[in-house]
């Protein structure tokens, strides 16, 4: 293989990787907050794909408003799931927690694609992307929106990453994602974190959808596929961990990339190209259940 | 009259409701509906004997259920054998596989098994769908017919018979002693082990049970629809499932039957309004998790129970 | 008397922590002994490897003459050993009598009628009739306590391990409870009995064994417990005891 292969290969990796850390990242800050899986989260990601593309075709709006839109859109919906189905887990009116928390969010997604379905239709829509064009670097040549999307996508990790860690309401999400209880006697209100959490999570799966959107079309069930890669990652890295999030995103990203272009038989590589991930998952899963950097606690 | 008694009258008019319905003057379209119905109610009750007795969740029932379906045609058209053994081939690849799925996730719990099953049931269609040569990928298979020329009632009532028979075992089985374990195992882990409960043994024995039940009505719906693809082992279909366990009620595996049935009815009747019907279920499937989680036949009977009491 | 519990030189750790350190024991059959130590001393894990919930690092346990360290926590229930947790882990969607029965029918060679008539008589004598198709959720705190009991006594233990059984138990059922604890002792069933309440231990056990930091510091009836120094010290810190 020549370095020329090589490189565009890391680089489509890279691309790949930085999207899912987007998606991966929500569903850690999600996790580490109010202790579920968002088993939506794909829907959320789909739904932000819509609102960047109802807020250029049907409003007008340029590109970039767009994507402020659709993540300040899925923010609200975000806090609005976590507000009627979430919250009454942890105040203590549901029966059974865990199943509960599982299944509701499963059923939202059934929801949620269907609504798609039935309002936008099955067929894919796309947007006007952030950047056209292509960028050149010596032989090597990537398609602007792409460039563009994952751009955006890394700047965003990176604001998120400072915000947990500098701003006050970041830091009350970590306390609470590290003692419940002690966070809480501490005044921080463990109910505003969770609503804060499932925003901020459901806003960043929002902009890795409407950042994609462009590149790979809007579509209802474009949030089946990248929301299994973001179990992946999350259970790669430990659930609920940040920069477990982020860098199980990158090895993801450079997995496929490569095992594509390794295995002899192309069709049969490209047929199976989802399995790798989910093998990754389950043998993680097994073998060492609290991910690469994650905490011990298995029974979420 | 006792609960019992009651119960058992309930479900024998059920039975005989069902036994008489194509005297009423079902149209061949009905008929295969309610067919159908029928394969969604032994798999729904299938699912709930898993999540609901023994609390231990699955997203592969949907594949548990296709893999039954692929094993029975392939088994009939690769190996010849006889297609009611094709069926107990189906329930066994199943059952087998499930046990190896319960016995690989025995340490994991909740979300982390919620997750394991979901990557499992998507590693078995993505294999499905990879692997033409033997199953036609996503074109989907060509499936010899159950009853060769058979008609839409003789399938009708292969379908209620099988589907009664396979209730019956599961409801003798959750009121034997191994139905005790399981739901101790829900309740606490630890508690019924230090009961002299063999935990590791039962959750193992639970996945490969439900997945049996799940295989062999994946293989019935393949030798009755003649046609089967991987989609039948998507997530999309799972949701389906899980729609139609939980408004019925999966706490009790006739309670789910009944969800499966009322929501393959309801798909049917409610066609004009395409996708939205989906929508709806979802919704309702949401309110019902939240307002009455035992579901919708659980909270019927829990009313008219607290009716009598407060009668006598 | 032959011993019927030995505890051979059993060491654990979790991470760094040592929570048994080479512990050594031996327990005749019918004795009531008290377990006690300060917050972390290794009570409940050493309880927890007897029972069969933890794995020991090293060492080995014998019962009845037989090695059994390792052996799963069900098969230890079934040959005898019967245990309590700190917090009850009662079954709650389940009726007081089928509580009842997965303890008894978890010996396969046990019918149901067979089962549900001793069950019958234990929950007569742990005055439960009355609550016996009652789920347990509905029950209080102290009633649950007494439902967890009465499905320990459905295995016939010959070896009971409590783990804090009067924790959050109003005086006069903890009075119930020592009868109860007293009844079983004299019909001969071993007892170890771990509790934060001196006052139970001391009134009940005719030996108590003291753990600290995983070592075992002190052997020996109630009385010289009271009066041993290392005791004192391990429960109130070096400097209290010095000055």
């Amino acid at each position: 293989m020549s370095l020329l292969a090589i490189s565009e290969q890391a680089i489509n990796g890279l691309i790949i990787g930085s999207f899912y850390a987007l998606t991966a990242l929500g569903l850690a800050v999600i996790f580490g907050v109010l202790r579920i899986v968002n088993f939506a989260h794909g829907e959320l990601y789909m739904l932000g794909g819509y609102a960047y593309y109802l807020a250029i075709a049907s409003l007008g709006i340029p590109p970039l408003a767009a994507i402020l839109i659709a993540v300040a859109a899925l923010f609200v919906i975000g806090a609005a799931i976590e507000g009627l189905l979430i919250r009454p887990i942890h105040t203590g009116k549901i029966d059974r927690p865990d199943e509960y928390a599982i299944m509701i969010t499963f059923a939202l997604s059934v929801f949620l694609l269907n609504l798609a379905n039935s309002v936008f239709g099955p067929w894919p829509q796309r947007p006007e992307p952030l950047m056209r064009g292509r960028v050149e670097i010596g032989e090597l040549i990537i398609s602007g929106d792409r460039l563009a999307a994952a751009s955006a996508a890394i700047v965003m990790i990176a604001i998120v990453v400072f915000a947990l860690r500098y701003t006050w309401a970041g830091k009350a999400v970590r306390a609470v994602s590290q003692d419940r209880q002690a966070a809480e006697i501490y005044g921080i209100s463990v109910q505003r974190a969770g609503l804060i959490a499932f925003g901020t999570g459901a806003a960043l799966a929002g902009l890795a959808g409407a950042l994609i959107g462009p590149v790979f079309n809007v579509v209802p069930i474009m949030g089946v596929v990248p929301v299994i890669k973001a179990y992946i990652i999350v259970v790669l890295g430990g659930l609920g961990s940040i920069p477990g999030a982020i860098i199980g995103a990158i090895i993801l990203g450079q997995v496929e990339s490569f095992a594509t272009i390794l295995i002899p038989d192309p069709s049969r590589a490209l047929a199976y190209k989802d399995a790798y991930g989910l093998i990754v998952l389950v043998a993680v899963l097994l073998l060492r259940p609290q991910g690469l950097f994650g905490t011990k606690d298995r029974r979420a | 009259m006792s609960q019992a008694a009651l119960r058992s009258i309930i479900g024998a008019a059920l039975l005989v409701a069902f036994v008489l319905l194509p005297f009423a003057g079902l149209s061949d379209y009905w008929t295969y509906t309610v067919t159908i119905g029928f394969y969604y109610a032994l798999l729904a009750a299938s699912w709930s004997l898993l999540v609901g007795y023994v609390g231990r969740i699955s997203f592969a029932q949907a594949a548990m259920s296709g893999l039954g379906g692929y094993a029975s045609a392939l088994g009939v058209l690769e190996f010849g054998l006889p297609i009611g053994l094709g069926l107990v081939f189906a329930a066994l690849i199943a059952g087998l596989v499930g046990y190896v799925l319960g016995w690989l996730t025995l340490r994991l719990h909740g979300a982390y098994l919620g997750l394991t099953t979901i990557a499992f049931g998507e590693i078995l269609r993505i294999s499905v769908t990879a692997e033409h040569w033997l199953t036609e990928g996503s074109l989907g298979l060509q499936v010899p017919p159950l009853i060769p020329g058979g008609s839409r009632l003789e399938y009708y009532y292969i379908f209620l018979a099988i589907t009664v028979g396979c209730l019956a075992a599961m409801g003798l089985l959750l009121r034997s002693r191994i139905g005790l374990f399981f739901q101790s195992i829900r309740e606490d882990e630890d508690g019924a082990a230090s009961l002299g409960v063999a935990v590791t043994t039962w959750k193992c024995v639970a996945f490969a049970i439900s997945s049996a039940f799940a295989g062999l009505a994946g293989g019935l719906y393949a030798h009755f629809v003649q046609l089967i693809a991987p989609s039948m082992m998507s997530l999309q279909e799972m949701g389906v499932i899980l729609a139609m366990a939980v408004i019925g009620g999966f706490h009790n595996i006739l309670y789910a039957a009944l969800g499966g049935m009322l929501l393959q009815v309801l798909l049917e009747a409610l066609r004009e309004v395409e996708q939205w019907r989906l929508v709806v279920f979802g919704l309702v499937t949401i309110l019902v998790l939240r307002f009455a989680p035992n579901g919708l036949f659980g909270m019927l009977s829990n009313i008219f129970v607290r009716r009598r009491n407060s009668d006598g | 008397m032959a011993e019927q519990l030995v505890v051979d030189r059993l060491t654990k750790t979790f991470g760094g922590i040592v929570a048994l350190n080479g512990v050594e024991l031996a327990f005749s059959a019918g004795e009531l002994i008290g377990l006690i130590g300060p917050n972390g001393s290794g009570k409940t894990t050493l309880l927890n490897i007897v029972s069969g919930y933890y794995t020991a690092d090293r060492g080995q346990i014998t019962y009845e003459n037989q090695p059994i360290a390792g052996t799963s926590p069900h098969k230890l229930a079934r040959i005898g050993i019967g245990r309590s947790f700190q917090v009850t882990k009662v079954f709650r969607r389940l009726t007081v009598m089928e509580n009842m029965l997965v303890s008894g029918l978890s010996d396969w060679s046990e019918t149901r009628s067979q089962a549900s008539e001793r069950a019958t008589a234990i929950l007569e004598d742990l005055k439960l009739t009355r609550l016996r198709d009652e789920r347990a959720s509905n029950l209080s705190g102290g009633q649950l306590k007494l439902l967890e009991f009465a499905r320990i006594m459905m295995l016939q233990p010959k070896l009971l391990l409590l783990d804090e059984p009067f924790g959050g138990v109003h005086p006069e059922l903890k009075r119930f409870m020592y009868d109860c604890i007293r009844k079983w002792n004299a019909a001969g069933i071993t007892i170890i009995l771990i509790s934060h309440d001196m006052g139970s231990i001391f009134e009940l056990c005719r030996r108590v064994v003291t753990l600290s930091y995983g070592d075992i510091i002190c052997d020996g009836t109630p009385e010289e417990t009271r009066a041993d120094k290392g005791v004192l010290e391990a429960y109130l810190g070096e400097h209290h005891a010095s000055a």
